[in-house]
């Protein structure tokens, strides 16, 4: 079994007087360098989980270990980039630069840094303020790159990018990924773009993990299913079913051998996340080997 | 597939001098306000001199044109002259600036230096940058208090310079006595004091709004109310000394904080209004009057015992403040 790169256990985290639940007690565990997509409809705890992981803010209840310590005392060894890719917008690219090399003394990697900004052919004298989002993604990337970092926390990455950037970028931080061994936690409604490129999936639903562990490991446990309406999936989990006509298409969990009846194909990343997010009542499935709390 | 990251530091071969790491930041990131500090303080300063030194020749001058220095009673020396008039402005301004400084303060930490980071995340990315959020935050007070004292501190040297030559001038003209509210801050340690409170209030209500708008206001307001709150109590930090006299009121001099009639056994009442009747001051067993003031050799311990209580709110916000900070990103190990 690899190393551990995040591990959760009975994580909560609620917010404002109401205690409205972020997160509900939740349990997973991100094994050290893989690519694992934390997915989910907006509001499903998200950010608060990736902010969480950042050292950002505290868990209300439960524990949250990052590289094998509480994310406050490892903030040298990981990077953040938010949602809304906050940067100084009165610095310069090059003074936004600076600022990763003034603040990582001893870590930094110029070169990794201004290669990804010069990729997008961003003048160093331009301000931050004039540039267009996907060329701020392209700087705050720059700038968790540059630290060299063993985790890689992302809050929807590419939601601003053209589909050619995000194509490129992604390639870049997949590549640096690759070479570095460097664990990557990437969130994202747009399943689309996560296809591919990760290996490990975290599927949240109203702060409650919903399905977790290795992604093929997850698409094996399921098939898309297409039969005569009238046919019974009674021995398997079904997780949403659909009739067109006589048709019945489900998809479902398999807990034997299918009847011959049934047309059975492996779904997609996103027929299985989409079937998940229509149907919050299915059954949780956590193929991530949590060891549970031996107490 | 291996979980070992291998942490290449390549660090780069910095050949820039000058400040560094969060320093560098803090006087990259805030460059206006630092040139705007810079700017006031020269502004202040200027003012300060042109005070002191042509200003005040132009007011002596006229002065002796006038005829004023002649120990005979002249009309127009009843009105103050228009160069008189320009070295109070000057003189003025040059305290204005040390008056405005803790408020200038307040707002711009709560706004600009707090606020408006934890708003729009800049805050959250330093954080995610090797600095824990408690060095963040100890560069965030340091660095602005470290410029705001340096300031205020040259203003107070000259306002100083300023006060102690001008005296006869000031006498001359009888304007401006030692105790009044800018004077006595602009002489002394208050004037610093009161713009570090002022950096710390800011600083605190940013972490407690979290937004810039918000913070600024409650920033202002917050340290308009504990500034007002101090200056009530300023009469009453040190002992008063008391002046009394048999026939009418003592001379009055000082900063006075009350006065009144005496009866036969010392008790204290307020004057019945006699003025000079002497059956009704009989009647109201009146045997004299007493005043209460602090004469102005009180400055340095009413100065420093307010200095005092200005700095321990500031050290009781700043603690509040990291204790905010910790509180809620996880304390750093």
């Amino acid at each position: 079994m690899t190393g551990t790169a995040i591990e959760a256990a009975a994580l909560s985290r609620t917010f404002g007087r109401r205690r409205k639940a972020a997160l509900d007690a939740c349990d997973f565990r991100l094994p050290a360098g893989s690519v694992c997509a934390v997915v989910g409809p907006n509001g499903a705890g998200k950010s608060t989980l990736l902010s969480l992981a950042a050292g950002l803010i505290r868990p209300t209840d439960g524990t949250l270990t990052v590289l094998g310590q509480a994310p406050a005392a490892v903030r040298e060894r990981l990077a953040y980039v938010a949602q809304d890719k906050p940067l100084h917008p009165q610095l310069t690219v090059a003074d936004t630069l600076r600022f990763g090399r003034e603040l990582n003394p001893g870590r930094w990697d110029a070169k990794v840094a201004e290669r990804i900004v010069d990729e997008g052919e961003l003048e160093p004298d331009a301000r931050i303020r004039t540039l267009s989002g996907g060329q701020r993604t392209r700087v705050a990337l720059a700038l968790a790159l540059g630290k060299r970092p063993e985790l890689l926390l992302l809050d929807e990455p590419m939601a601003d990018l053209d589909p050619l950037a995000r194509h490129q970028l992604m390639a870049t931080l997949m590549a640096d990924a690759a070479e570095h061994g460097t664990t990557v936690v990437m969130s994202s409604h747009v399943v689309a773009e996560l296809d591919g490129s990760c290996d490990h999936l975290l599927l949240l639903g109203a702060g409650r993990v919903r399905l977790a562990g290795p992604l093929d490991d997850l698409l094996a446990a399921h098939r898309l299913v297409t039969g005569r309406a009238d046919a019974s999936l009674d021995s398997h989990t079904v997780i949403e079913s659909r009739t067109t006509g006589r048709q019945l298409t489900a998809l479902i969990r398999p807990e034997g051998p299918l009847d011959s009846g049934w047309q059975a194909t492996a779904p997609t990343l996103e027929e299985l996340v989409l079937a998940h997010l229509r149907a919050p009542q299915a059954p949780v499935l956590r193929l991530d080997d949590v060891r549970e709390a031996a107490v | 597939m291996t979980a070992v990251t291998t942490i290449e530091t390549s660090t780069v071969a910095t050949s820039s001098r000058g400040p560094r790491g969060l320093l560098w930041t803090m006087l990259r990131v805030h460059r206006s306000a630092l040139w705007f500090w810079v700017l006031l303080v020269a502004f202040g300063a200027g003012a300060l001199l042109w005070a002191h030194g042509p200003a005040a020749d132009a007011a002596w001058a006229e002065f002796r044109r006038m005829g004023c220095d002649s120990g005979q009673p002249v009309l127009g020396c009843d009105y103050i002259g228009t160069a008189y008039d320009r070295y109070d402005t000057f003189s003025t301004l040059g305290a204005g600036v040390l008056g405005l400084a803790p408020f200038l303060a307040a707002a711009w930490a709560g706004g600009a230096l707090i606020g408006r980071e934890l708003e729009n995340g800049t805050a959250q990315l330093a954080w995610t940058q090797s600095v824990t959020p408690a060095r963040w935050l100890a560069a965030k007070l340091a660095v602005p208090a470290a410029l705001l004292a340096t300031g205020t501190l040259t203003l107070t040297l000259l306002h100083r310079m300023m006060w102690s030559t001008d005296g006869q001038l000031r006498l001359a003209m009888g304007s401006r006595d030692w105790y009044e509210g800018t004077t006595f801050e602009a002489n002394g340690t208050l004037a610093t004091a009161y713009a570090l409170l002022g950096l710390a209030v800011g600083v605190l209500a940013g972490l407690l709004q979290r937004r810039a708008l918000p913070a600024l206001g409650t920033a202002v307001v917050g340290l308009a109310l504990l500034a007002t709150s101090i200056g009530t109590l300023r009469p009453y930090l040190w002992p008063v000394e008391t002046l009394t006299a048999k026939d009418g009121y003592p001379e009055y001099i000082g900063m006075v904080l009350g006065d009144g009639a005496l009866t036969s056994t010392g008790a204290r009442v307020s004057d019945p209004m006699c003025i000079d009747n002497a059956k009704c001051l009989a009647k109201h067993d009146i045997v004299g009057f007493y005043r209460d003031y602090h004469p102005s050799s009180h400055f340095w311990p009413l100065q420093l015992v307010e200095t005092g209580i200005v700095l321990a709110v500031t050290g009781l916000a700043v603690l509040i403040a990291f204790r905010l900070v910790k509180r809620r990103t996880g304390a750093a190990v």
